[in-house]
């Protein structure tokens, strides 16, 4: 069985580092108003950077499951 | 370890001959297209995102992920994906803080922007680095290519009588002589498109290697569970070993590698530059990161799994002793037939040579935009006339590229100590990017950064860059993150958070330090011959870098010069270069962008939601770039005279080939018909008869 150290804490790193940078950039830009919350078009961009932080964090999840227990 | 030799049969060969020769007359076709040096260099804004999101593809594909990550999958397995799926976490700020400041600023390099945002002196010191870190890709790209090609050559061959060995450096200037004469056809709309095919092509023929691997192993179970379980986990271990861990890799790759291919890549920035509008681009960039990406993980890894799999078989097909830069050519020789070989290799090394020759164009473009044209305008009117100057433009370019390309054979040969392409990348972007990165970002983000800041950054961060690669073991092992250290190549890859860190943190504590530097430059000011003082600092300041660059001292000392170095080349900053806010931030930071859109439409944006029409278009007897609609057309559109529109061939599966932004003029009342002028009826290349689309930009 792989350690700890090679298979979730590389993912909890990742993801929490990560996920500091992610979040500061969408802060940023709302902190800037680019993205404006009535406009139809920006609310779908803002909810597909939100998507493609966890489509990411789910594929890792599943490989690393994969990985240890199939 | 065994370096391969004489793999290609003549069948292979022939193969990759017709492939050659297909893709450069397919490319010669668009470049039609091209009737300005906005065509040539930026496609003419005009594509849709399908098209940019596609040719993207061989950008990142095709230039050395091949090699190196079949290398790192042999010797790591799944985890040589993970460089492939950590883009993700800057997306925010690259699709809606950089990528609408590029667009709407029109500069043409990244230089520029810090002339805009600086001064030209910036301007200047960016290019420097900014060509250090094109060469040092043009170095990783020339070695690849030799690593891909060396392996199908024999071991020597006979000329007149002599026997001259076959040796990958020999390999490296032969494919860099035959860079200088592999044609590029017609800049930016041919690389695009020539692009577009080879990143299908390429996807294809690595997802072929995958499935025929998969076939030689006796099918998925069997390759899954002849993978070691470590071998099939997609993150590496966290700080082991040094020369391939995830945290090192993710400060490298995913932090300053990420934020260098995504803010400082020209050939990357230039692709979303040709997308008809900022959306395009971002819905570009987001599918290319969502779904091309992780294809891409697979297709350019994948031999190397197929190869450790093949370890776990009795008898093994693959010689476990095998070069792992070889191991994509070799896994393949093993799993294709005849010809087929000859493809994957065909599609792979002419994938290459087109980054190699693109990389080049864009060294040429950026010394002759960014070195030669401002020393030009400087010397003209001293010297020559502008006539004279314009004849021998064309040969500077043509002895740039070829200087330039003997510096990025000089620059191969350090890459060539590391074991793998895979840790010379590695080491290149972390040493060549945090500067650049660091300076974009806090130019970009921070409305308060200076220019004595922005100089500070490059200066004095790349001075401690120097220190911590000499005493690693005293200012990199304590944020190493527990990775030990490799004498020979030490920190590979975690030094990129230590160059990371003192970049920015140089640029932001000599901002914070601004107003006590104005103090003191107003009070140098007041003493006599104070000019001169100054420029003694200039001078101190390059007998520092020297100190610095030569090791003269121990650590204390080194230390005390950068920090004196810093010191000297703010208080230079502020006294010598002019800092207006007022025209170096309007429109050139993520807190002005409605600014930017502004400046870029020389008018009050129109934000209202509107139709795309479908019209008939008749020709005006005039080139006057405005079009005319109909009253109608213009309500459905919700456009008013003077906004900028998108007028395409309703084709869609063109992708905006045929098309040209224009503006509105005055409107008619012949509902469902545009009046178009013979300029941008040329630009766009519309066909008679043919329906076009409108679409309201700003």
């Amino acid at each position: 069985m792989p350690s700890f150290s090679h298979s979730w804490l590389p993912f909890i790193y990742l993801y929490g580092v990560g996920g500091i940078f992610f979040i500061g950039g969408m802060i940023l830009i709302k902190k800037a108003k680019i993205l404006n919350p009535q406009k139809k078009l920006d609310r779908r961009w803002k909810w597909l950077l939100y998507f493609g932080f966890f489509y990411y964090l789910a594929i890792h999840l599943i490989m690393i499951l994969a990985a240890l227990y199939w | 370890m065994e370096s391969l030799h004489g793999l290609g049969t003549t069948t292979d060969w022939v193969v990759m001959v017709i492939y050659f020769v297909g893709i450069m007359l397919f490319g010669s076709y668009f470049a039609k297209y091209n009737r300005s040096t906005n065509d040539f260099f930026f496609g003419g804004r005009r594509f849709s995102w399908w098209l940019i999101s596609v040719s993207i593809v061989a950008t990142g594909v095709g230039s050395h992920s091949f090699i190196k990550y079949s290398a790192k999958g042999l010797e790591h397995g799944i985890s040589s994906t993970m460089t492939y799926m950590n883009d993700w976490f800057f997306m925010p700020i690259f699709l809606f803080g950089w990528l609408p400041i590029v667009i709407y600023s029109r500069i043409r390099s990244i230089p520029e922007y810090f002339e805009k945002r600086f001064s030209p002196t910036v301007r200047f010191i960016a290019t420097i680095f900014q060509l250090l870190y094109m060469i040092g890709y043009l170095g990783i790209g020339l070695l690849t290519l030799g690593k891909t090609i060396t392996p199908l050559l024999p071991q020597s061959f006979a000329i007149l009588g002599m026997t001259i060995p076959v040796t990958m450096m020999g390999v490296i200037v032969a494919i860099a002589v035959i860079t200088g004469i592999y044609i590029t056809f017609g800049g930016q709309t041919a690389v695009i498109f020539t692009d577009l095919i080879q990143g299908l092509i390429l996807l294809f023929a690595g997802i072929l290697v995958f499935i025929m691997g998969i076939n030689y192993l006796g099918g998925f179970d069997k390759f899954w569970h002849l993978l070691p379980p470590d071998w099939r986990l997609p993150l590496a271990d966290f700080n082991k070993p040094p020369d391939f861990n995830f945290v090192g890799i993710f400060w490298q790759d995913g932090v300053a590698g990420s934020v260098g291919f995504l803010f400082m890549n020209m050939g990357l920035i230039m692709r979303f530059m040709s997308a008809k509008n900022l959306d395009e681009g971002r819905k570009a960039a987001i599918f290319n990161v969502l779904f091309l990406l992780p294809i891409s993980a697979i297709v350019v890894s994948n031999a190397g799994w197929i190869g450790k799999a093949m370890l776990g078989l009795t008898p093994a097909p693959l010689n476990p002793g095998v070069n792992p830069d070889e191991v994509f050519v070799a896994v393949t020789h093993i799993i294709a037939t005849k010809g087929v070989f000859g493809f994957v290799i065909a599609a792979l090394t002419a994938a290459l040579l087109s980054t190699v020759d693109s990389l080049i164009n864009a060294i040429a473009a950026v010394y002759m935009n960014d070195v030669h044209a401002p020393l030009k305008e400087k010397f003209r009117k001293k010297f020559r006339s502008k006539e004279i100057e314009t004849k021998k433009e064309l040969n500077a370019a043509r002895i740039a590229s070829a200087v330039f390309t003997g510096i990025g054979i000089l620059a191969a040969i350090p890459f060539s100590t590391y074991p793998t392409v895979y840790e010379a990348h590695g080491y290149f972007h972390s040493i060549f990017t945090p500067p650049l990165v660091a300076a974009i970002f806090l130019g970009a983000f921070w409305n308060r950064f200076t220019t004595a800041g922005v100089v500070v950054t490059f200066l004095g961060g790349s001075s401690l860059m120097i220190i911590g690669a000499r005493y690693p073991g005293v200012l990199i092992t304590p944020i190493a993150h527990g990775i030990p250290m490799d004498p020979v190549h030490p920190y590979t890859y975690i030094s990129a958070l230590y160059n990371t860190i003192v970049c920015f943190g140089m640029g932001i504590i000599v901002t914070f330090l601004q107003d006590p530097l104005t103090n003191l430059v107003n009070n140098i000011k007041k003493i006599p011959n104070h000019k001169t003082y100054m420029s003694g600092t200039v001078l101190a300041s390059a007998l520092l870098i020297l100190l610095i660059w030569l090791n003269i001292g121990g650590l204390p000392l080194l230390l005390l010069a950068s920090f004196v170095l810093s010191f000297l080349v703010a208080l230079a900053s502020v006294y010598f270069l002019k800092f207006d806010p007022d025209s170096h931030l309007e429109g050139l930071t993520i807190w002005s962008i409605a600014r930017a859109k502004e400046l870029f439409k020389n008018g009050k944006i129109n934000e209202r939601d509107g139709e795309i029409v479908k019209v008939n278009w008749k020709l005006r007897d005039d080139a006057i770039e405005l079009i005319n609609v109909s009253v109608k057309d213009m309500e459905r559109m919700s456009a008013e005279v003077g906004d900028i529109v998108y007028l395409s061939d309703a084709r869609k599966y063109l992708g905006g080939l045929k098309s040209v932004h224009t503006r509105l003029g005055e409107p008619h009342t012949e509902e469902g018909v545009v009046y178009i002028g013979t300029e941008d009826k040329e630009n766009a290349q519309f066909v008679s008869g043919r329906v076009l689309s409108i679409e309201k930009e700003l």
